[in-house]
């Protein structure tokens, strides 16, 4: 069911109308197709035996009692599987970072605990954990190396013995002299800031599906994955299978949120097994194992300090950063890709003259970081934005009024920002103008002064960032990689039906770019979006595509469609204007319908495309061998886009208690031209509220052994529909961005800005730094205890 | 995830289900919803579960002939919730129930089943202790107070059955208050607090700051003054320190608790 | 050998003790609208009706469904017929991956049946056993909210 819009034969606008989405009834109905759901006659299902320790020499491994279990087909440990394929690390050419090997089960070392060390084989699910119950390993410990900064001293243990030392990575951004402007600044405010560990949890688990077809000697590999393309890449190296012949399918994917973003040791392992067995092997991961095993987040401790001048001017930002890399280096996007960019998003929309940001990055013996949503950006805005309002208070400034004296305006943009990051031109003022004004911040102020004085504990919390989105190839997402993550294409085609099919590299895992991607196509071919089929997350239908992160794909995947639909419209005009007998610069199509402007001739695509494919000598033979109703086009944004955003919270916390509620949450967010206000509306609630998780309640915990305390869901706190707050989206379009739809990516958005505003609003209710997220009720009772003490 | 095998038996008879439980690895399964998460982590490996869901006669709320209650241990959570001779008799059970975890658990979940998992941060064994109640088994009558020997332990001897909860009626004119902290809605209390006042006397009992659940005893004893109660109900739990929150934290909520709920019974 | 009958198809099956119910229904029935999410009652994608009352399917065994009354998601409406609760989910988008969605609608369907639901709070209050990571739930209640409103004539 889908909203039409429009009349029959005006142009209608597609683009940016409230379109239901095409994906739901599927999914509303129990009819989707998620990893789990699809079964494979003789399929044998893998349990692991996984490291009970941190950091420990594996000094034995006995299979024999497993191997003898009912229902077990085999067991398999690092040795048995080694010559079966190349090993793999995720390289970069940037300077100072050090690649870690990927191994597929731990061999002669586990590296944290959950680490894959044996693999069963069996029947079903139930028989592989019980033979896997039954395998022994011993361990020699090596001890766990569970503190960064610990980790990174000359004597701490090390993690990787060919890297010789936990620091993998390091790397300064610099602009202008800083020691020597925050020496002379009047006002100068800094801290040790604190983000804790978060892990995506999306709702489904991972789940890898491995298939190998002996007689074509093909492998198919059904993954959840956000990037069946990279993944494809990735295998055909490891596994020496041509690309023809190896196929990565995502099907529909519950949700990913960055966790699926990355090359799995376990996807690695199907394709091993399903190819030396022959038969379709699978593993599904349980809870358990998701919050153990699949990549992590956050864990930043950032010293930083800001200067300015007596008005609130910054003069000067610099920071020092140690990230908590985990294990190993997630492949593709390295160790560095959390950590540097917290760096290089540290100044924020603000005018930064003198500007350090120094990063290391440490290894140690948890879960490996990946790329979460808003990757780095969290902890930056969430540092950047209390020191603004740090310095608002020692100047008595309202932190609006800060932010609107550093903010970058209007008339500056392109902006280079002192890590080197240009904004194009995009309604940051616009943003912080919008939200305050809808939720009327004076108005705001006012309560919360009337509630002050009644003793309750209310404060406001604003939080303004920009992030860079849509990248193109001159700006890569992990810079140095052997990825292009720049360009997307697009291959659309009408078949002989009439119907348009349009296949793209990206892998929608609930941004409903199926919904998004067809009325793109529609508005520029002419159709309804109901007659657009789109297909998606196969890394056999388009040559290249990486797949759906970083926020890009409505700007690429959107701008290839763009482009082939416009190709594909030439040539059903060219078509068209020999059938209807009229120049082709008379004839539109709209609505599934080519017409002749101001005429009631007119053929639907269904005819015109029997008249192209199949009543043969409708058209004469040079005009059909000319035409050719399907196009592929490659787009590459070359550069990136800003999306700006600014976020309004107002919380209550009880002050016995230490009870947090929020009362209201706003967002303004700039993402230019929007194709579906629905969807754009849920990717900021949805972004938002992962974001007011990591503020006040989800945290992955290890112990000074290195043991996880949070691998269950009641352990693992994350937000119920009764802790959300409803909240207000504003979406502004200020000037277009310089790609071919307008677009700028909004999928990240959310969680960039609200760990920040809820900082700032507990800040501004206790009078109190906040300098650690989440903020549990147990640490504000910490917080707010040490301040009485 | 998966649990480890065992065999399975429904009796249609207290009788049998005892005369299963004679085999020492077994274990009775009523609504599962601690039990079946214990399995799938494999942090228990019974031989046999008997399913007392098919033994007749063990779900029923009913008027007790004196101003109190019995209640059948298969009895779900959701009707204790929605019972109108328990809103008459012990509103505070309706009211602490909206606390106990959500819809499809409680739909599922039975009080006798509560009652002997006996987690401590659990709300129903708490109130138990509250209310006075007995249980009786198969064997015999315990009361509340002597039913919690330790965090997840029970006076249950191995084959005997909870089958009913016996809740005295309240002193005319008993006021009542039960305030929860937890850090979702559902999840299991940080701390909970439950107090009756009447005839001039407290009872308090504190969830999730011990082993067990606790009645204050020295507190109530200094009822009415309400700040001595509460630097008593303090000074009595010996709560642990977690994951989701201290023993300091703890304690003091414990302090804040006690207050709201006497305030409200008051 | 158990006999549960699940949206109105009475099904006759062995099954080992321990297969859970929602394996059962996703694997023995094929049945695979029904969510696995966690495995331990938090999550709720898991959710049915049993009986008329909305559980969790992954802290059931089958066996345990001998002679019951089964509603899965599968049951509510069809793609091409819907029924009011899953075409407010589509109206009010108050799904994006759609993963938790049917656990989601199964626990709406009991909620509306036993709540009056006066309240959003009330709403958020009932859904906050089914986590959901995608929507921030603003939509979810959105959806449920109206179809309270169209249940009260509104």
């Amino acid at each position: 069911m889908v909203v039409e819009v429009g009349e029959a034969e005006a142009r209608p606008k597609i683009i940016g109308a409230r379109v239901q989405r095409v994906e739901d009834p599927r999914l509303l109905t129990g009819h989707g197709t998620f990893i789990d759901d699809i079964n494979l006659p003789g399929t044998l299902h893998i349990a692991f035996a996984r490291s009970d320790y941190a950091h420990a020499r594996i000094t034995r491994v006995d299979t024999a009692d497993a191997a003898a279990m009912p229902g077990v087909f085999g067991v398999f440990t690092a040795s048995d599987i080694s010559d079966l394929f190349n090993p793999i690390r995720a390289t970069s050419r940037m300077a100072d970072y050090h690649a870690t090997e990927l191994p597929v089960l731990a061999g002669s070392k586990a590296r944290f605990v959950g680490e894959p060390v044996v693999a069963v084989a069996a029947e079903s699910r139930y028989l592989a954990e019980d033979a896997a119950e039954k395998i022994y390993i011993s361990y020699e410990e090596l001890g766990a190396v569970v503190d960064p900064v610990a980790a990174a001293e000359p004597d701490a243990p090390v993690l990787h013995d060919d890297v010789g030392s936990n620091v993998i990575l390091t790397r300064t951004f610099m602009r202008g002299d800083v020691d020597e402007a925050m020496a002379s600044a009047p006002i100068r405010v800094g801290d040790s800031f604190r983000m804790h560990r978060k892990t995506p949890t999306a709702m489904e688990n991972r789940g890898y599906l491995a298939d190998y077809d002996q007689g074509r000697r093909a492998l198919t590999l059904h993954s959840t994955s956000q990037v069946p393309g990279i993944v494809r890449d990735a295998l055909v190296e490891m596994l020496d299978i041509p690309g023809n012949r190896l196929r990565v399918v995502a099907p529909d994917v519950g949700g990913g949120f960055g966790g699926k973003g990355a090359l799995y040791r376990e996807e690695v392992l199907v394709c091993v097994l399903a190819r030396l067995l022959g038969r379709p092997v699978k593993w599904l991961s349980d809870r358990m194992e998701d919050l153990m095993s699949t990549n992590q987040a956050f864990d930043e401790r950032i010293e930083a300090e800001l200067a300015c001048d007596e008005q609130g001017h910054i003069l000067g930002l610099r920071a020092e950063v140690t990230g908590d890399v985990g294990a190993y280096s997630a492949y593709p996007w390295t160790a560095t890709v959390e950590p540097v960019q917290v760096v290089s998003f540290l100044p924020g929309p603000y005018r930064v003259p003198h500007y350090r940001g120094r990063v290391r990055g440490v290894t140690t013996s948890k879960a490996p970081m990946g790329a979460y949503r808003g990757v780095g950006r969290p902890i930056s805005t969430f540092v950047m934005e209390r020191l603004i309002d740090m310095a608002a208070a020692k100047l008595s400034l309202d932190p609006l009024e800060m932010r609107r004296r550093n903010m970058v305006r209007a008339e500056e943009f392109p902006y280079k920002a002192a890590s080197g990051i240009v904004w194009d031109r995009a309604g940051f003022m616009e943003c912080l103008d919008a939200v305050t004004e809808r939720l009327d911040y004076q108005g705001l102020r006012e309560s919360q002064a009337e509630a002050r004085e009644r003793g309750r504990w209310v404060g406001i919390g604003l939080a303004s960032y920009a992030e860079l989105t849509g990248l193109g190839s001159r700006i890569a997402v992990a810079p140095g990689m052997p990825v292009n993550t720049g360009t997307e294409s697009a291959n659309i085609r009408i078949d002989s039906s009439g119907a348009v099919t349009a296949y793209f590299g990206i892998a929608s895992h609930g941004q409903g770019l199926e919904t998004t991607l067809a009325q793109v196509v529609a508005e520029e071919l002419g159709v309804r979006v109901g007659d657009v089929e789109v297909i998606h997350g196969d890394s056999a239908i388009v040559a290249h595509g990486t797949g759906t992160y970083a926020s890009r794909s409505a700007v690429l995947a959107g701008g290839a469609a763009i482009m082939s639909a416009r190709a594909v419209r030439e040539q059903v005009l060219k078509a068209a204007s020999h059938i209807l007998e009229a120049d082709a610069g008379d004839i539109d199509a709209a609505n599934g319908k080519i017409f002749v402007k101001g005429t009631d001739k007119s053929i639907s695509f269904r005819d015109l495309a029997r008249a192209v494919y199949s009543e043969m000598g409708r058209l004469p033979r040079e005009v059909r061998e000319d035409i050719e109703l399907e196009a592929t086009r490659t787009y590459d944004p070359f550069f990136g886009t800003a999306t700006p955003a600014t976020h309004l919270a107002m919380l209550e916390i009880d002050p016995e208690t230490y009870q947090v509620k929020i009362l209201r949450y706003g967002v303004a967010e700039d993402c230019g031209r929007i194709i579906n206000p629905l969807i754009a509306d849920g990717q900021v609630h949805g972004g938002v509220a992962q974001g007011i998780g990591a503020a006040l309640m989800e945290e992955v915990v290890y112990d000074d052994a290195g043991q996880i305390l949070t691998a269950s869901l009641m352990d693992y706190v994350v937000p119920t529909a009764a802790e959300i707050p409803s909240m207000e989206v504003i979406h502004l379009e200020t000037e277009l961005p310089n790609n071919i739809g307008g677009f700028r990516g909004m999928g990240e958005g959310g969680t960039i800005g609200a760990p920040a505003a809820i900082a700032n609003a507990i800040a501004d209710a206790l009078a109190l730094n906040v300098n650690e997220l989440p903020m549990t009720p147990e640490r504000l009772f910490r917080l707010v205890g040490k301040q009485q003490e | 995830m998966k649990p480890p095998a065992f065999e399975y038996l429904a009796p249609a008879s207290l009788d049998e289900a005892v005369a299963a439980l004679a085999d020492d690895e077994a274990k009775v399964l009523a609504g599962g919803q601690s039990l079946v998460p214990m399995l799938n982590f494999r942090l228990l490996a019974p031989s046999l579960l008997v399913d007392i869901n098919r033994i007749p006669g063990l779900d029923y709320i009913e008027d007790n002939g004196a101003g109190g209650l019995r209640v059948g241990a298969l009895t779900r959570h959701y009707s204790l919730e929605t019972s109108e001779l328990v809103l008459q008799r012990f509103p505070i059970l309706n009211a602490a129930m909206r606390y106990v975890a959500h819809l499809a658990i409680r739909n599922r979940g039975t009080i006798g089943g509560s009652l002997c998992h006996g987690d401590p941060a659990a709300e129903l064994p708490g109130l138990m202790l509250l209310l006075d109640a007995k249980m009786k088994t198969t064997q015999r009558t315990i009361a509340a107070a002597d039913f919690y020997q330790g965090a997840l332990e029970t006076a249950l001897a191995d084959d005997e059955i909870l089958t009913e909860i016996q809740l005295p009626a309240l002193a005319d004119e008993t006021g009542w208050g039960f305030e929860e902290f937890a850090r979702r809605s559902g999840d299991f209390a940080l701390t909970a607090v439950g107090a009756t006042v009447g005839e001039g006397a407290a009872r308090i009992v504190v969830i999730g700051a011990h082993d067990t659940p606790l009645r204050l005893t020295a507190a109530e004893a200094l009822f009415p003054d309400i700040d001595a109660v509460v630097a008593a109900a303090q000074a009595e739990v010996s709560p642990n320190d977690d994951l989701h929150a201290s023993a300091d934290y703890r304690r003091h909520l414990v302090g804040v608790l006690t207050r709201r709920a006497l305030a409200a019974a008051i | 050998m158990i006999k549960v009958t699940v949206n109105g198809v009475t099904f006759e099956r062995e099954v080992e003790p321990r297969l859970s119910l929602a394996d059962f229904l996703r694997h023995e029935l094929g049945l695979t609208g029904t969510h696995v999410g966690c495995e331990q009652g938090v999550c709720g994608a898991c959710t049915i009706i049993l009986n008329g009352d909305s559980v969790r399917a992954c802290l059931c065994f089958a066996v345990q469904a001998d002679g019951c009354e089964i509603e899965t998601v599968e049951g509510l409406g069809t793609v091409d017929n819907m029924d009011p609760l899953q075409q407010s989910f589509q109206a009010h988008h108050a799904l994006q991956c759609g993963f938790c969605t049917p656990g989601m609608l199964m626990t709406g369907v009991d909620l509306l049946r036993k709540y009056p639901l006066a309240t959003d709070a009330e709403i958020r209050e009932g859904l906050s056993g089914n986590l959901c990571r995608c929507t921030g739930y603003e939509h979810v209640v959105q959806a449920i909210r109206a179809v309270v409103e169209a249940n009260n004539g509104g």
